[in-house]
């Protein structure tokens, strides 16, 4: 016998359940406890009157800043401002959504492609945000390279008003009914980076970016 | 109302002053105090030494000698919770007499909640002058929820309270913790006395005599003399 | 990793007297217990969570092996191969080999503790593989040579200032004095290997059976990077990890970063399934997942059983009066505090980590911090009672547990036995009632005395009392 079969033996010997593997009847068990589905106790502030208004507070928290616009058009010149106003580059590297904006007219340089390790600025939308925690969800796609939000060290993201959920549930609901199976990676981000490996003192910026800049559209 | 106390065997060995304190605080209340000669321990230091028939021996020893008590009172948060807990959750949940071990739960008490609780006294006898500062114990804090009362009845003494730093933190005793691993149970004592000493109050008051037996013997050998270690039963009952 | 719980008093004697040790624990303690105090607090339904939470892995533990093949099934279905290890050994030769087959020369590896269990590391250097740990702290004792000491903040017994030493032997600059710029130098140094790497190596904090999903949380983003960059991605982790569903997923990790550390999400989730797709940007060309037992079906069908709850989250050390002063290393092995004292014992032997379970005053304040409600204590007790059984602990102890009880059944000997031990006891603490030395007791009188008795016993006392009233 194989460490498979062994380890499934051993299992059940363990637990007194006879037979060398589960039957079809504790195997369909399983299988409609998962399709439940069932949904946990929540902290009452997941369910904020004013959704919107607790996914920046959440961001604050974070270290996320946040700017919230009322169309598509208006993001590059909002970004100037914003890069401007860091003192970083006029330059983006940033999802194909976003190519056909005017980015020269804001005076921006933006690559459509994946970002690499050199790039300063990666722009990505996402799947949905999450009120509860100030997250974002990206799925792997095609068109949305995740090294976009990870390598630079400075990460924009655009979260449309009507993907604003309240929680995570609400999220992998919304996923199973657009997307159905995950895609390879399913990625939640909070905030930029940190680390409190060296004296429990926190830092900002580990491995992922330094900086995160939510742009909220109302449209 | 016939209560049984239930003495301890650290208080019977040791500080015997305790268990008349309790003695007096009961019948000052008005309640018939019965104090069964036969008594021993509660069987804790077999139970969580691996003992588990030690452990129910002496439960059940103890469990005959209170069998006609309306109420049985402890000096003791750790007592109590082997008696209350210990029993009914763990060692007797499979047995036929665990119905007995639920009643004898039910009508157990460490002696603070007792008072407060069950007799809602609104006087002690004993004054004291001055301030102390609490020491919550492990078992009576975490597995009973003793925190309020025994401050209300210092208080009601005349007591003032001077929180230390991390109250609720162990003392490091353990029981036979305090001897199988000395060092590290002395390092946790020395953090309970030094936040004993920053609080600048003459007295630390506690509910249970490990507890204060093995800070005031950190204190005495780190050279201090003065600060007074007393049970909160000595303190309320004026035999302090 | 090599096993030391046998010699947990000693280790933990010299820590206690290694004064830097000594300086590091004590920063850290209050970071961690007061974060945790603050998010819980702030939570609102913290009982109801840690109940759920309870109920949905105990549910999963329930049917192993019935969730595992579901999650294996998934798994298998989106392209990724499935490996079952049953020892270390094992696990380590899968690793190994699965290098081997695909010319595997660098290793980016993001934390895992199962990996520490097995001694990964050192296996595939010793098969020619460059494993480059990209955690921060995991970096940190990879230049040390030391294991980690916890397994949240596996660095928490080092001073800036060691590392500071540590990085300036290793990148060859000049020396740093602030943390930020360590990170900085860190992340600079990393990045090359995140890059170049062709195997990324993560654990995984839980399975989804429903997905066939693997997943890491972490704050860093270096687990991303390990996930997505390199053209093999391997998962090592223990089978016990097994959810049902995403909503279980989402009521976990509500608990897990609060717990940690008090923060009320981790900046990366990452939910992994199968390799890169057709037409994704990117993605590894390959997927494995080792399931590891190596012990943990030795936990399961008994009480022990809750234990494999645990959702690693460090709570109940950081909590742990004993491993606050003693710090992670004096455990001897890779899990620290409450919850190494009762998976070392079982995972490498009763008999080689017999201190481990009675290194705890059962104060409980690690069950109160636990998430999903193990009774530590109550499983330290059990561990203790297989050593009461077995005869594992030393003679004097055993003998003085036995000679107790033998008299405290006997209210006459006991009696008779306490009026000879408090007269004599009162005798022996002299003018000033403290014992300064007793034989047998030293691990007590070492660092305090002991309060003498009064001299009488309380039975003699109210005896007398009562003849006196009538």
């Amino acid at each position: 016998m194989g460490a498979r079969e062994n380890i499934l033996a051993r299992i059940r010997r363990a637990q007194g359940r006879p037979g060398s593997g589960p039957t079809d009847a504790e195997r369909a068990a399983v299988r409609e406890a998962i399709a439940r589905h069932e949904v946990g106790p929540q902290p009452p502030f997941a369910h904020a009157p004013d959704r919107l208004a607790q996914f920046l507070k959440e961001c604050d928290r974070l270290g996320t800043t946040h700017d919230v616009l009322d169309s598509d058009a208006r993001i590059p010149a909002a970004l100037a401002r914003y890069l401007d106003a860091g003192g970083l580059e006029r330059r983006v590297t940033g999802w194909e959504a976003f190519a056909a904006l005017d980015w020269a007219g804001a005076g921006i340089a933006f690559d459509n492609r994946p970002a690499s390790g050199e790039d300063r600025t990666g722009l990505t939308g996402c799947f949905c945000a999450i009120a509860e925690t100030g997250t974002a969800l990206l799925l792997s796609a095609p068109a949305m390279p995740k090294v976009t939000a990870l390598l630079p060290e400075t990460h924009v993201l655009v979260v449309r008003r009507a993907r604003l959920l309240d929680t995570m549930e609400e999220a992998f609901a919304l996923l199973r009914a657009e997307v159905g199976d995950p895609p390879r990676a399913v990625f939640f981000v909070s905030g930029p980076s940190r680390t409190a490996d060296i004296e429990q003192t926190i830092v900002i910026g580990a491995h992922g970016p330094y900086r995160v800049h939510v742009i909220v559209l109302e449209s | 109302m016939k209560v049984g106390l239930f003495v301890t065997c650290l208080v019977d060995l040791s500080r015997p002053g305790i268990g008349f304190a309790a003695l007096r605080l009961l019948e000052g209340a008005g309640c018939e105090v019965v104090v069964p000669a036969e008594q021993t321990c509660c069987g804790q230091p077999g139970y969580n030494s691996g003992g588990r028939d030690i452990a129910k021996a002496l439960a059940r020893k103890v469990l005959a000698e209170f069998r006609d008590c309306d109420y049985v009172v402890a000096p003791s948060g750790s007592c109590s919770g082997q008696m209350k807990v210990a029993t009914v959750h763990d060692l007797f949940r499979d047995e036929p007499d665990l119905p007995e071990f639920e009643r004898l739960a039910a009508k157990w008490y460490e002696l603070s909640q007792f008072l407060v609780e069950v007799l809602k006294v609104e006087a002690v006898p004993g004054r004291f002058e001055g301030t102390v500062t609490y020491h919550d114990s492990c078992s009576g804090l975490r597995e009973l929820g003793v925190k309020m009362q025994p401050r209300y009845l210092l208080q009601m003494a005349g007591a003032s309270i001077a929180e230390m730093e991390g109250a609720e933190r162990c003392c490091g005793f353990g029981g036979t913790f305090s001897v199988k691993l000395g060092d590290i149970s002395t390092r946790m004592c020395e953090g309970k006395c030094e936040s004993v000493r920053a609080t600048g109050a003459g007295a630390i008051v506690g509910g249970d005599l490990g507890c204060l037996l093995n800070i005031e013997g950190r204190l005495r050998r780190t050279g201090d003399r003065e600060t007074k270690v007393l049970h909160f039963a000595q303190v309320i009952a004026g035999e302090g | 990793m090599q096993v030391q719980s046998m010699f947990f008093k000693q280790r933990a004697r010299e820590k206690l007297e290694d004064p830097l040790l000594q300086g590091n624990l004590r920063k850290a303690k209050g970071k961690f217990v007061d974060g945790r105090a603050k998010a819980v607090a702030e939570f609102g339904v913290w009982e109801e969570v840690r109940t759920h939470a309870a109920k949905v892995r105990d549910r999963a533990l329930a049917n192993l092996d019935a969730y595992l093949l579901e999650f294996e099934a998934h798994a298998t279905r989106r392209g990724a191969v499935v490996h079952w290890a049953q020892t270390a050994e094992e696990a380590c030769a899968i690793i190994v080999g699965i290098a081997r087959d695909n010319g595997v020369r660098k290793a980016t590896k993001s934390k895992s503790m199962v990996s520490e269990e097995v001694g990964l590391n050192e296996a595939l250097e010793a098969a020619g593989v460059q494993v480059v740990e990209t955690d921060l702290g995991e970096y940190i004792l990879q230049l040390a040579h030391e294991p980690p000491s916890h397994i949240v903040a596996p660095a928490v017994h080092k001073s800036k200032e060691q590392v500071a030493d540590l990085f300036v032997a290793a990148h060859g600059k000049p020396r740093l004095t602030e943390i930020p710029a360590m990170a900085r130098e860190a992340r600079e140094a990393l990045r090359g290997h995140f890059l170049t790497a062709d195997m990324g190596i993560s654990g995984s904090n839980f399975l989804v059976a429903e997905t066939g999903t693997t997943l890491t949380v972490t704050n860093e983003g270096n687990a991303d990077m390990v996930t997505t960059i390199p053209r093999i991605h391997v998962v090592i982790t223990g089978i016990e990890k097994v959810i049902g569903t995403m909503e279980d997923f989402a009521t976990l990790i509500r608990l897990l970063p609060r717990s940690a550390v008090g923060q009320s999400i981790a900046n990366y989730l990452t939910l992994t399934t199968g390799p890169k797709m057709p037409g994704d940007a990117d993605g590894p060309e390959q997927m494995h997942i080792v399931l590891v037992d190596a012990g943990r079906t030795k936990l399961l069908g008994g009480p022990m059983q809750e234990m494999l709850r645990c959702i690693r989250c460090g709570a109940c050390m950081n909590h742990c009066p004993v491993y606050q002063n003693v710090g992670g290393h004096a455990y001897g092995w890779v899990y620290p505090g409450p919850m190494g004292s009762i998976l070392t014992p079982v995972y490498v032997g009763l008999e080689n980590a017999g201190d481990l379970p009675n290194a705890a005053t059962f104060c409980g304040e690690c069950a109160v911090a636990c998430p999903v409600k193990i009774p530590l204590p109550d499983l330290m007790r059990k561990l203790r009672e297989q050593q009461f059984d077995r005869r594992l602990r030393p003679w004097p102890e055993r003998w003085g547990i036995a000679l107790w009880s033998f008299a405290a059944m006997r209210p006459g000997l006991y009696a008779f036995g306490t009026r000879i031990a408090a007269r004599v006891a009162r005798w022996m603490g002299g003018r000033e009632g403290l014992i300064h030395a007793l034989p047998g007791l030293d691990g007590w009188t070492k660092g305090r005395d002991m309060p003498a008795p009064a001299g009488r016993t309380f039975r003699e006392l109210y005896r007398q009392r009562r003849g006196n009233h009538g």
